[in-house]
């Protein structure tokens, strides 16, 4: 079954001059939250950007990927700690995505671990659609 | 240009089916601990975000970004731009879970603009967008922009 999520943006003015907020989301779990051209490629100063977004929506989506992946041959996680830092090149695009997890997983060994930490990286669905990013790198060790 | 970076990171506590996680900005901390789980990513979100909600914010203000830059390159700022982006997610078969499709909606406040020029911009900003291109690369994206009236 198809699941739907959806966001509403409004922005006033030009793209150097103008600002943007993140009005709503269908979940109401944040928002609103504004955003600005200045913030998004210069000093954040405590607005998010697109690409902030899209870390979040990776670092969220490869902890899921990965816990079940873990789950499925018996060693659930007790716990993921989970990093996605997304590099921009305005007029380039996106370049980079660097995931970083450390994962405290009960009764698994490093070279096992490791086999599910790529396997999540590959499978998870912001993984997908994020596959043409020229570079995804990921970290993954064991605590 | 410079390169821009931006984090997010998150906390996931225990298996797919019960466990549940808490997403959080690092870089700008605009916003934190954000709870999600597998039940409220793909039944009822129940006040809790998803990765492809995340999607659709950054989706939305991308679209958004591009098309306030090609409106004022064109000589006529968007006094005001409404965007609205849904992303789908879907069960393929052999494939899993897919994002399968990023739709656009925009309407525009543009003094001056007229039908033409406002076209011209939106394709413009289409392919402007750094998102757009990475979605298109395996799904589809739609844009439905039109001018409103002031």
């Amino acid at each position: 079954m198809a699941t739907d999520r959806t966001a509403e943006v409004t922005w006033h003015g030009s793209l150097m001059e103008g600002s943007g907020t993140i009005d709503r989301v269908g979940s109401g779990a944040f928002a609103p939250l504004d955003v600005t051209w200045a913030s998004r490629a210069e000093d954040p100063s405590g607005r998010t950007s697109p690409e902030e977004l899209i870390a979040a929506a990776h670092a969220a989506c490869y902890s899921m990927a990965l816990s079940h992946g873990l789950a499925q041959d018996g060693t659930p996680p007790d716990e993921l700690r989970t990093s996605a830092t997304v590099t921009f090149v305005p007029g380039t695009g996106i370049t980079k995505v660097a995931l970083t997890v450390r994962a405290r997983v009960p009764g698994l060994d490093e070279s096992a671990f490791s086999a599910k930490a790529e396997a999540a990286k590959s499978g998870c669905p912001v993984s997908k659609a994020l596959a043409s990013v020229p570079e995804i790198t990921l970290d993954a060790a064991l605590v | 240009m410079p390169r821009i970076v931006r984090e997010a990171d998150v906390v996931w506590e225990g298996n797919i089916a019960r466990g549940s996680g808490r997403i959080s900005a690092v870089t700008s901390r605009a916003f934190t601990d954000l709870a999600y789980s597998l039940p409220a990513r793909i039944g009822a979100a129940e006040g809790k975000t998803s990765p492809e909600e995340l999607l659709a914010a950054a989706h939305g203000g991308c679209f958004a970004m591009s098309l306030a830059g090609e409106l004022a390159g064109a000589g006529t700022p968007a006094e005001r731009l409404d965007v609205r982006c849904t992303i789908t997610m879907d069960e393929v078969e052999g494939r899993g879970h897919l994002i399968v499709d990023s739709a656009l909606v925009a309407r525009a406040v543009a003094p001056g603009a007229d039908q033409e020029g406002f076209a011209k911009a939106v394709t413009a900003a289409d392919e402007g967008c750094p998102l757009t291109t990475l979605i298109k690369a395996s799904a589809t994206v739609t844009v439905d922009a039109r001018l409103k009236e002031e």
